[in-house]
């Protein structure tokens, strides 16, 4: 509900405090105590703040599968491939080298068919989000710049392939600010780093309080979150805090000693809140079925969904989540067959996530993304390979939710899925889109550093505006 | 607050240009290249084919025999970009079609309207310095004004202050008064060392009458070894140091911390900045007694720590020269040369051919390789005796370099002799010079008439001491830079410094005698009056950095080691394997000084990442304050800083007398200062508070005074008078 008011910019004309207020009818709760706490601040880095226009999405799940999943595979159906298996087609560049290339087309090996009342075809990889495609806009014309897994990835997540910049995360998180002051603004649920470490969800030079905050699945999910004394001495030192702090305040009168006092009582309040978000044991015995999660489990991809979407519930702006680290991923050079297990950890529990999202009305103001750092090779060297190689001229995503079309497909790769035919995104093209989604504008968007405004679509990007319902 | 200036945009336009900058980055970069290696060719200036030349906006309008080449905003209908798909005649580049990426570029171009910024003219456009970039300020010389005259004559205690006043007398303006002698000591202390005062140091001062106790306090924190983990703190934030390359693996580099070491040292000897910077660029080149050069080899760690890319480093060694570029123009004249990789710099008088001038310096220069995924034994270290190597530069195959179009070096252009950027001097390479050309680029950074050197160092001092520079970007003294607030000021302070024999020490004495730095830092009014202190009328309350934070609470709890680290206790190099798939990480713990802590490329110390640390991919000329939660979180409960707490409650359960007498001392160790009687009474109420409250959680009674002392302790740490310097 308090998302409701960030809908429009006039809202402003009143303070945010009054609205707030209004909005809560005056609730005595410990969030809407953390809430005006952190609004009185006047250079609140993270405080609420306008989007450039009227947002489709308040929040953001961003799923990303580390190692690079196979377009022709997955999301990409292409016939011609099984059809001309093991047919030779020269290629014309290589790992980044021109040149005349020869190499063997592979069929994808898992069969593809059609699913829901929009026909999307998708392979039996994911049979599980194969049933949600109807509320899925399948992107098959991404592409980027790298060919490496830690160029595209940091180009994913921050558009640049080599240079440390600030996530998109970050960049969200900068442009709107968030509503629950006990939460991170940026969560990343991540049980393994992956390519390009912790640059993937950092700041870089935006205010720090923007980098993505961690968390690794499992009992204790935020570093010093929990208490190392008994509850009511932690209640005496907070009270002697304050009480020196406000001694010290007098005849200083300083915001940034007022917001380090104020920092203090968020983080109490996220020694409550943060388990609470993490905690799914209360969730119903159907909910958990519907991601396929184990009670009393607190790993796996399927908790990592479950806790993205009680994180959106709260207030938080940005949630990724990213499915395993830089090893034994998505990379499969040796067995396409190595997707499955990847696949299987990710599939039920994603489907789960939409139909959940869905159910509670959420899916309408969430936006959901999927997406990797690049496809793989509709082709080989080798007639005989059982892998495919990194490939980054042509790979799928797919985003649903938060303002964009349902069922509906949009791009096309050529007919091997080796280069994009029509309609091509680029990675700044998808950025800017989400960007646009969540009423930002990537070209206003922008940081002053080092003598020039940066934006995380550089000087790149189009919104792709036929997606948009 | 730190982030209010960064928050003001650009103009939407360049002044006197109708072409947005974000149209110039895109045209230069993309469609300019596109055009002179694809299309000027035959469509150049002389003769062009068709009649049509592609060497102006006008020109490509005006068009050849066919008539205009385009229409801007309307791809469809433009002769070009139907030519360029090859779907109708003529197809052109004729042969060959252009990749798709290029023909998405023009097109978006043409659909732009054809931008195509007029400084640039004809496609050849040369690069020319125009009267007024010469004339701008951080160019023309360093101007030795005499100090002004001032109205009230008694303030000023130095010429520093006379600057000062003067500008604060025109805007009607008073200082602030004189701060307390407590107040300064914790202030001039933290400053020159990074730790907290000890009570005996205070009470030394506060008995000190004198008229000069204050000086005896600098004379006595100057020498301290523990200046030049504070000083050389700031530099190593210059040079973006870190102990790991960087790269895909990050691999780590067990030879760097000599180069930290060195950095150290050189501050604590006072070392002349001149010196100092000749050792880093070429001190394997410089003449000089034989048991220096050990030293000077290390110091050229500075190029040596340029950041490697990619999992073959060797592939993508031009960013390590444009990281090598960046960081010395960032930290040594304050100029953003790097922006003039792919393009003559959009605001300062500075080309692309004076960024390949520099480039062709460190091209044929040899950097170590560290170990990558690829190749993962390092090779090419500078041997320092028998069993010991440097991760430091040695010569390497001179030469000039040439133009890399479109920073690509794959798409080679024109070569251009090494030398000087032209606004600069441009000074050139000696007839016959055989070297890379370091000796002689540490020869004019330091030649006393560069205007930039002397300027961005002093400012850094000041910056340093007063919590902003006189310049108030003190990485970028270029047009986009602000300039400095009292010119005159930063010219006399340039002017002494390099008079003074470049000696830093002698700086900081300089400004710390002025009663400009001597002022409070809680005047309300004047924060009013002045809000963003520009005239320096009060001084800046200041949060500790990260370093300082860990190493106060390593001090006040007793635990602080304060030897000087050596190496990291890295793996073995026989069992390096790092990949981009696991790569190096690790966090080693010490009891030693921040500065000492192994930093690392990809993943950031969790501690100096958490309050607001350099990061060490790129120069970090002043640290962000941030104040966020997950900071609270780790003062309530991180097990380090339980840890400090708990050696503070047994130091303090060690000295003799009662509570009252421990909580005084709890309260001179850590703030520097003795309770007030309340504050006597509240410690009282919580030690009793809380052992109740211990004893109610089930501790046994014998541990619960350490546990409540331990608890107090905790409770200061977390003070904002224990993190915040007035």
């Amino acid at each position: 509900m308090y998302n409701d008011l960030m809908t429009h910019a006039t809202a402003y004309t009143c303070t945010r405090r009054d609205l707030l207020r209004a909005a809560f009818g005056g609730t005595g709760s410990l969030l809407l105590a953390g809430i005006l706490a952190d609004l009185s601040r006047a250079e609140d880095p993270l405080a609420p703040r306008p989007p450039h226009f009227a947002p489709r999405a308040k929040h953001v799940i961003f799923l990303f599968m580390t190692g690079g999943v196979s377009h022709v595979d997955s999301f990409d159906p292409k016939p011609a491939l099984v059809r001309d298996h093991g047919k030779t087609v020269t290629i014309h560049e290589w790992q980044g080298r021109p040149g005349k290339f020869s190499r063997h087309l592979k069929k994808p090996h898992w069969a593809f068919r059609p699913h829901g009342k929009s026909g999307t075809e998708v392979s039996d990889l994911f049979p599980h989000v194969a049933e949600c495609v109807d509320d899925l806009c399948v992107i098959r014309s991404l592409k980027s710049d790298h060919t490496n897994h830690y160029e595209a990835t940091l180009q994913m997540h921050t558009g640049s392939v080599s240079f440390a910049r600030p996530s998109i995360g970050a960049w969200a998180s900068y442009g709107l600010g968030t509503f629950n002051r006990n939460l991170p603004s940026f969560v990343v649920i991540a049980p393994h780093v992956p390519y390009a470490g912790d640059q993937t969800w950092g700041s870089d030079f935006l205010p720090g309080c923007h980098q993505g905050t961690r968390v690794v699945p499992g009992p204790v999910p935020i570093a010093d979150m929990t208490r190392r004394v008994p509850p009511a001495v932690q209640d005496l030192d907070l009270r002697l805090l304050r009480r020196m702090n406000e001694a010290h305040l007098q005849g200083r009168g300083d915001a940034e000693l007022n917001a380090r006092v104020r920092s203090f009582e968020t983080a109490a309040g996220m020694q409550t809140e943060a388990p609470e978000a993490f905690d799914v044991s209360r969730e119903s015995d159907a909910t958990l079925k519907l991601y396929g999660l184990p009670r009393g489990s607190t790993s796996g991809f399927a908790w990592q969904c479950l806790v993205a979407r009680r994180l959106v519930e709260r207030g938080v702006r940005f949630v990724e989540l990213i499915d395993v680290g830089s090893a034994n991923n998505w990379d499969a050079h040796g067995d396409m067959d190595t997707h499955a297990p990847l696949a299987k950890n990710v599939d039920r529990a994603i489907a789960g996530l939409l139909r959940d999202l869905k159910g509670r009305g959420l899916l309408d103001e969430t936006l959901v993304v999927w997406t990797t750092e690049f496809g793989r090779t509709p082709f080989n060297e080798q007639p005989t390979a059982k892998g495919r190689e990194h490939h980054h001229w042509a790979f799928s995503s797919w985003l649903a939710g938060g303002g964009v079309k349902r069922g509906i497909v949009y791009g096309s790769t050529d007919e091997y899925g080796i280069h994009v035919a029509e309609n091509p995104v680029h990675v700044h093209d998808f950025h800017a889109t989400i960007l646009h989604l969540m009423g930002l504008d990537h070209e206003r968007l922008t940081f002053r550093h080092a003598g020039r405004d940066f934006r995380l679509t550089d000087v790149h990007g189009r919104v792709v505006k036929e997606i948009i319902a | 607050m730190p982030y209010s200036a960064a928050f003001l945009l650009l103009p939407a336009l360049v002044p006197g240009m109708d072409v947005s900058p974000a149209e110039i980055e895109f045209f230069e970069k993309d469609v300019r290249p596109l055009l002179v290696q694809r299309c000027q060719t035959c469509h150049g200036a002389d003769k062009p084919k068709g009649g049509l030349r592609l060497t102006s906006r006008a020109a490509l309008l005006e068009g050849g025999g066919s008539g205009p080449a385009a229409v801007p905003g309307k791809p469809n209908d433009s002769l070009l970009v139907k030519a360029i798909r090859h779907k109708d005649l003529p197809k052109m580049p004729p042969k060959e079609r252009l990749p798709d990426r290029d023909i998405d570029v023009l097109t978006r171009w043409v659909q732009m309207g054809l931008p195509w910024p007029d400084s640039a003219g004809a496609a050849t456009g040369k690069f020319e310095i125009t009267p007024e970039q010469r004339r701008f300020w951080s160019f023309r010389p360093v101007k030795d004004s005499p100090p002004p005259v001032v109205k009230d004559t008694s303030w000023p205690l130095t010429p520093i202050d006379r600057f000062l006043l003067a500008r604060l007398e025109a805007k009607g303006l008073r200082p602030a008064p004189v701060a307390d002698k407590r107040t300064l000591i914790r202030r001039v202390t933290f400053d020159l060392t990074g730790l907290p005062p000890t009570p005996e140091e205070i009470d030394a001062f506060l008995g000190d009458d004198s008229p000069g106790a204050w000086e005896k306090v600098i004379d006595r924190l100057l020498p301290s070894p523990h200046y030049g983990e504070r000083w050389g703190r700031h530099w190593l934030d210059l040079a973006r140091y870190a102990d790991t390359a960087g790269e895909t693996a990050d691999f780590p580099i067990p030879e760097a911390y000599k180069y930290r070491n060195y950095v150290i040292d050189s501050f604590n000897a006072d070392k002349p900045y001149d010196e100092f910077l000749r050792e880093q660029i070429a001190g394997d080149l410089l003449a000089g007694p034989s048991e220096k050069k050990a030293e000077r080899v290390v110091a050229t760690g500075y190029i040596a720590v340029a950041r490697r890319f990619g999992f073959d480093p060797q592939n993508y060694h031009h960013l390590t020269i444009e990281d090598t570029i960046d960081t010395l123009g960032k930290s040594v004249l304050g100029l953003t040369l790097s922006c003039a990789r792919c393009h003559d710099h959009k605001f300062d008088p500075v080309s692309r051919a004076d960024y390949y001038a520099l480039y062709g310096i460190f091209a044929g220069t040899r950097y170590p390789f560290p170990g990558s995924e690829e190749k993962n034994r390092p090779r090419d270290f500078v041997a320092l005796g028998p069993n010991e190597r440097a991760y430091a530069v040695a010569e390497g195959t001179p030469g000039n370099a040439r133009i890399q179009l479109r920073g690509d070096p794959h798409q080679p252009g024109p070569e251009v002799p090494r030398r000087f950027p032209e606004i600069l001097g441009g000074a050139a390479l000696p007839p016959g010079a055989k070297g890379s050309g370091r000796l002689e680029l540490a020869g004019w950074l330091t030649d006393a008439k560069n205007p930039l050197t002397a300027r961005v160092m002093v400012n850094r001092l000041w910056q340093h001491h007063f919590g902003r520079g006189l310049v108030r970007t003190p990485n970028n003294f270029g047009k986009q830079g602000q300039p400095p607030t009292h010119p005159e000021l930063l010219d006399w302070l340039a002017a002494r410094f390099v008079e003074d024999g470049w000696s830093v020490k002698a700086m900081h004495r300089r400004i710390l005698l002025s009663r400009a730095y001597q002022l409070t830092s809680g005047d309300d009014r004047g924060a009013a009056l002045d809000p963003g202190n520009e005239g320096f009328g009060r001084f800046e309350r200041r949060r500790l950095d990260a370093e300082s934070i860990r190493d106060a609470l390593l001090a006040v709890g007793g635990g602080l080691d304060r030897s000087q680290g050596g190496p990291h206790p890295f793996p073995p190099e026989k069992s390096w394997g790092f990949t981009q798939h696991n790569p190096f990480q690790a966090v080693y713990a010490t009891d030693r000084r921040s500065v000492y802590l192994m930093t690392q490329r990809i993943r950031r110390h969790p501690f100096l990442a958490l309050f607001d640390g350099a990061d060490p991919n790129s120069s970090t000329a002043q640290r962000g304050v941030t104040t966020v939660p997950t900071q609270a979180l780790f003062f309530l409960n991180n097990p380090f800083v339980h840890e400090q707490a708990g050696r503070f409650a047994d130091r303090l359960l060690a000295e003799p007398g009662d509570d009252g007498r421990r909580v005084g001392r709890a309260y001179r160790l850590a703030l520097g200062r003795a309770p007030t009687e309340e504050e006597r009474g509240a410690a009282a109420d919580y030690l009793r508070e809380s052992a109740e409250a211990l004893g109610a959680a089930g501790v046994p009674a014998a541990q619960r005074p350490r546990q409540a002392w331990a608890g107090l302790a905790r409770v200061l740490f977390g003070s904002n008078e224990f993190v915040y310097v007035d």
